[in-house]
This record gives structure tokens, sequence and C-alpha cells, in this order.
């Protein structure tokens, strides 16, 4: 065992929060370093996603789902976090071998930074968002004050597969390329342009097998419909999503011994 | 006591793979697990123990893929050993990999302050010294410009200065020493010779013999994972230097270039 001992707590805890802060720091600003649009680049893809999709589901094969805009681009948001930041969390101990390397750096805020700057990224969308749901009439009710819940739950969620994830990465280099396929599969076994609500009965206990199910309609409850979110299955995803966080990191930690060598 | 070393019995391992050993998903539904199980594990390290008192330089020698690294990694707390216990007391410094995080888009000031949070200072403590760094560095014209701007030598002093603005007290630091310009690097030596003097514990990895004579109170000998010897530094580099000169070796590595502290 080793301890690099003697550090006052509090030092150590303030020291963490700069390490974090500047790293996702590094990491926003990077990705708006390399465009002319800046910040906006960012806002680009989900953008993008959202008019393709309404036209598609809007015009050529209509759902009638009512106040369609803020419905679809709330589930575009929501997963494209999920999808963004599980795709870099899983490379981020291997495309970072210099700072695993580099003596009294903690890995395991590697994959962290990776779920913190796409949560950054998600809130600056936010308030597009926003207007959405107050130009397509519907207005924004008291139930939004439970947002940061909904909102930690789907971090915690996020963040309890990124630790598996990178691990994973580093022994098959090949893992990213799958998840993207399982991402893939995933957004459409999602409700992010559909409601759950047109899943036919026999499948519907399958269908929400998947957390993101309630987690996207949790969202659009507290934004869209004015509804408290489903506390009981959020409650119960809440708990799940920890004990895989703790088991997560506890794999990740130990393989962490190792990283150094077999980068 | 604070800047003190203490190495119990260490021990490591590292796996040797097979040639074609399965690093993708798509390998091992083709080939199997089978080549995925470590062809070999050897003994970076075995048993090694040490003592080291605050404030003494100490030097470890001993031959390419001896343990010298994988030694500084651990003390590092980069990797945990397979046995034994490893405990360092105080603020730990180290002057390998560096310019660990740097990133070429972004410019001299975003760098250093990412590479002084790497290497253990908090923000305010950064920026208090920022000027000093930039000063250290001799980049005071450049300090706005992207990293990509900069030639590797400017990239490497501004990563030194950044690690050598931490106030260690106890400073890991692997053969390098060569940045830069042979002015820079006396800068370097007489850097280290400060944290030196004001007592900092100082672990120093090198195969170049006469350096680590000159410049340690103590050298620790490897010789492929264990401890050969432990004492003043000038008898244990002869030692060393004689079982090389025996074996028809050079004692040390000609890229090496003739240091030594002002």
């Amino acid at each position: 065992m080793s301890s690099v001992a003697a550090q006052p707590k509090l030092r150590r805890l303030s020291y963490l929060w700069d390490l974090l802060s500047v790293l996702v720091g590094r990491d926003i600003k990077l990705r708006y370093k390399r465009s002319f649009l800046g910040t906006a680049w960012s806002l680009l893809n989900p953008l993008a996603q959202f008019i393709i999709l309404n036209f598609v589901f809007n015009t050529v094969l209509p759902l009638n789902i009512p106040n369609y805009t803020p419905f679809l681009f709330t589930g575009v948001l929501v997963w494209n976090w999920l999808n963004t930041a599980l795709m870099l969390a899983t490379s981020t101990i291997v495309d970072n071998r210099d700072l695993i390397r580099r003596p009294g750096f903690p890995p395991a805020v590697l994959p962290l930074i990776a779920v913190m700057s796409n949560l950054i990224h998600f809130l600056l969308a936010l308030p597009i968002l926003a207007l959405f749901v107050i130009t397509s009439g519907s207005r924004l009710t008291s139930t939004v004050l439970w947002l940061p819940v909904v909102i930690v739950l789907e971090f915690l969620i996020i963040l309890s597969l990124a630790y598996f994830l990178a691990t994973i990465q580093v022994t098959f280099r090949d893992t990213q390329y799958l998840l993207g396929i399982l991402l893939l599969l995933g957004f459409y076994l999602t409700p992010v342009f559909y409601d759950a609500s047109v899943v036919p009965p026999r499948y519907q206990v399958a269908y929400h097998l998947n957390p993101m199910v309630y987690v996207i309609d949790a969202y659009r409850a507290v934004l869209l419909r004015g509804e408290t979110p489903n506390f009981q299955a959020l409650g119960l995803i809440a708990l799940a999503a920890g004990a895989l966080l703790l088991m997560g990191y506890r794999v990740f930690m130990r393989a962490s011994y190792h990283f150094a060598e077999e980068l | 006591m604070r800047g003190a070393i203490n190495v119990q019995g260490i021990s490591r391992a590292y796996r040797r793979y097979n040639a074609d050993r399965p690093w993708t998903w798509q390998e091992v539904l083709v080939r199997g697990w089978r080549r995925l199980r470590p062809a070999e594990t050897f003994w970076a390290l075995r048993e090694v123990t040490f003592n080291i008192a605050p404030g003494r330089m100490v030097g470890v020698i001993g031959h390419n893929g001896a343990g010298k690294s994988t030694l500084l990694r651990l003390v590092g707390g980069v990797g945990r050993p397979d046995a034994g216990r490893i405990e360092v007391h105080g603020r730990l410094g180290a002057l390998l990999e560096l310019g660990a995080g740097f990133h070429p888009e972004l410019t001299g000031r975003e760098n250093a302050m990412i590479g002084g949070i790497i290497s253990g200072l908090t923000r305010a403590e950064v920026a208090s010294q920022f000027d000093s760094i930039v000063s250290f560095a001799e980049l005071e014209d450049f300090i706005e410009s992207p990293l990509r701007t900069y030639s590797s030598g400017m990239i490497m002093r501004l990563a030194f200065a950044v690690a050598a603005h931490i106030e260690p007290e106890v400073l890991l630091i692997d053969e390098v020493l060569s940045v830069g310009d042979l002015a820079f690097q006396e800068k370097c030596l007489q850097r280290i010779g400060e944290f030196k003097s004001r007592g900092c514990t100082i672990l120093l990895v090198s195969h170049n013999a006469d350096l680590l004579g000159r410049l340690c109170d103590e050298v620790i000998w490897l010789r492929a994972g264990r401890l050969v010897a432990h004492g003043p530094a000038g008898e244990v580099t002869t030692g060393y230097v004689n079982e090389m000169s025996q074996l028809g070796a050079h004692p040390h590595s000609p890229v090496q270039p003739d240091l030594a502290l002002p």
C-alpha cells in the first residue's frame, strides 16, 4: 500500500475541485477552439438531429404528439448527453496516458471529467429548450424545480457506466466502437422521438427495463407536463445506479494499478 | 517525519503478453480468449526495502530494466506494489512525465495553469506564482501564444518551470535533466540544488554513475528488480562501475550530458 499521507483534508478537497474544474474547462475550451463557431458548435449536433427528426416525425410520418417541438428537443438533449459522455468516458484512460503516468494524478477523475464536461454542454442548451417550451405555447411551472434532481439522476446513471467502460477499453480497444453500435440501438429503444405509451402492451415490461425510459419521461414531466416525476421509479433507479457506481469504481480502481503499464 | 520515504519489502510483477494477444473484442470472437492470458509474469521489483531520511538526495542506479522507473512510479503512487508497503511523508513533487495534460491548441498561459494543477498546486497557488513560472521558463513574449507555435525546447522549458514551482518535500526525478539548451540545464540543476538546500528529499533515477556520484548523498543499486546495495554514493557507484566494466559494458550512456550541481 502506498500512501501520500499528511495532506490536510480541506486542502485536498479544494485541490480536487480545482483539478476537476481546470480539466473540465480544458475539455470545453478545446472543443470550441477548434471551430470558428465557438461553443455554438456543441449545440449544432443536437440541433441538427432535432431538425431532421422533427421533419420526419412531424411532416413525413406524423406521430401526432401534441407540442412535438419541445417534446422532441428534450429527448434529443437528454439522449445526447448520455451518448457523448459515454463515448468520451470510454476512451478517456487510453487517450490520457501521460496523465495516468504522472505521479499524484488520480485516474478516477478522468471518467468524471468526461461526464461533467458534457453536463456543461447539456446545461448550455437548456435555455434553447426553455425557448422552445415557451414559444410552443406551454409554460414552465413550479415542477421545473425538480429538474436538478432528474439531472443528478442521469449524471449518476452515466457515471456508473463510465467507470466500467473506461476500464474495459484499456483491455479491448474496440469497446468504444461496439458502444457506438449499442448506443444507436439504445436511441431507438428509448422514447427519444416517440412516446413510450405507443409500445404494445406485451412489450411494455421489457421495454421499461431501460432506465432511460423513466429518465426521459421524468424530464418531460417536470418541463412540459407540469407534473412531479415518478419518484418511486426514480428512487429505485438511483439505488441501482448508486450500487453500480460503487462496483464500477472499485473495478476501475483495482484495474488502475496496472493502467500505467498497459497503455 | 515529513520528507521521509519508507519502502518495506515491495515487489511488483509485470505481465508480459504474447505477441498475438487479442486487443479487440473482434479478435476475441475470431481467435478466442486463450491468448489473452499473460505469457509470463516477471518481477520488475522483488522484495526491495530501504528507508530514506528527510533531506537526503538519493540516486537510483541500475541497468535498463533493473526496475528503476518502476520504483520511481510506485513511490509516486502510480500503481501499487503487489506486496509490501510504501510510505511517502510530505508533499510530493515529480519531474517526470513533464508536460502531461498540455495541449497544442491552448496558450502557454492556459497550459501553465493545467500543468500547475496537475503538478499538485491549487488554482490560487498557480496564479500567485505565475509570473515567476513564466520568467523562469524565459517565455514572457510567447505566453499568450498557442503551444503549437512553440519549439519542443520551449515546451519542455514551460513544463519544467511549472513543475519546479511547487514546494515539494519529496521530489522524484527521472533521467531527464536534458531540458533545453545548456544554459537552461544549468538553471534546472541550480533549482534542484535549491530544493536540496531547503531540506527537500530527492530521489533521482539515472544510469549515469558519474552524475549520481557527484550529486547524491546515497545511492541505491538495483539489478533485475533486486536491491544490490544501498549506501554512500561514492561507494555504491564505484561498485556499479566495476561490475559494468567487468561485464564489458560502458558504465554510462553516451547521451547523458556531463552535468554537475553548481
